[in-house]
């Protein structure tokens, strides 16, 4: 399978400046070997840092659990689920897994496809709960917008939706301007948002990222 | 992001291509989009299946719990 690389940009913090990146159309090798290499000791590391610091189980990331090799083997070759991955100066920085299979809730939009985002994840170094100053910002807008753009290129006008882990949920309300249609106590009481057709274009037109 | 696509003939009785019709209707999508999206599900309940896994269908407002058979 051919991967299609689009150049993005990111915001490095330290610099306050521009940096190219890659957004590529699929979770590879090199990929999951960054998550293995790179993102968990990290991730280890600022977990290390939060319990010496007294910090509660419940505020550490709470996708500490994710596998990403298990992830991407139980949907392997299946028609259902696209999967994206952001580079950044050779390292992996950003990873989505995208459902096509589903459907909205919204009242206006039941019924009708959306895609769906199964997992996002920014890399440790990159979120400013872990890390001050995190290295990029600007990682999960773009795939946020990634998933938007797969969305209207299936023909579903640009409507996403998502569960979303609490400490994500402002992201998704105040930043990607998504509806939070509450709790879901089908899914471990996760708050599920949707972004209609309507709202994707104002975040694609006046978003970040 | 687009990928090559390949086309092909495809034949249906007049009461399949009306059942497609609806769902184009009713879901805002092109007929080939349609399909594509049947593709997926059933490949997508066809590797369940061969993986041991049930498909199920709930009415949780009468209780009700039923398996579909897959061919």
């Amino acid at each position: 399978m051919s991967v299609t690389v689009s150049p993005v940009y990111l915001l490095d913090v330290g610099s306050n400046s521009a940096v190219e990146a890659e957004l590529r159309d699929a979770i590879e090798e090199q990929q999951l070997a960054d998550w293995e290499a790179l993102w968990m000791p990290s991730l280890i590391d600022a977990i290390k840092r939060l319990h010496a610091a007294g910090v509660p189980r419940s505020k550490w990331p709470q996708s500490r659990h994710w596998i990403w090799r298990d992830k991407l083997q139980a949907i392997e070759q299946l028609l259902a689920h696209k999967t994206f991955s952001i580079v950044c100066r050779g390292e992996t920085q950003g990873l989505m897994v995208v459902n096509l299979t589903k459907t909205a809730r919204h009242q206006e939009q039941r019924g009708k496809p959306l895609a769906y985002v199964e997992y996002l994840e920014n890399a440790p170094w990159n979120r400013p709960d872990l890390f001050t100053p995190p290295r990029y910002r600007g990682v999960g807008s773009l795939l946020i917008r990634a998933a938007i753009a797969l969305s209207e290129d299936e023909e579903f006008k640009g409507r996403i939706g998502l569960h979303s882990l609490p400490q994500a949920d402002r992201f998704y309300a105040e930043k990607c301007g998504m509806t939070d249609l509450g709790p879901d106590g089908g899914y471990q009481n996760l708050h599920y948002f949707e972004m209609t057709p309507e709202q994707a274009k104002a975040f694609v037109e006046n978003g970040e990222g | 992001m687009s990928l090559s696509k390949r086309t092909m003939t495809l034949n249906l009785t007049d009461a399949e291509m009306s059942a497609l019709e609806q769902l184009s209707a009713q879901k805002d999508i092109s007929k080939t989009a349609v399909l594509r999206q049947a593709l997926r599900l059933y490949q997508l309940v066809d590797a369940r299946v061969a993986r041991g896994e049930k498909l199920m269908f709930e009415n949780e407002a009468k209780s009700e719990k039923a398996e579909l058979m897959m061919l």
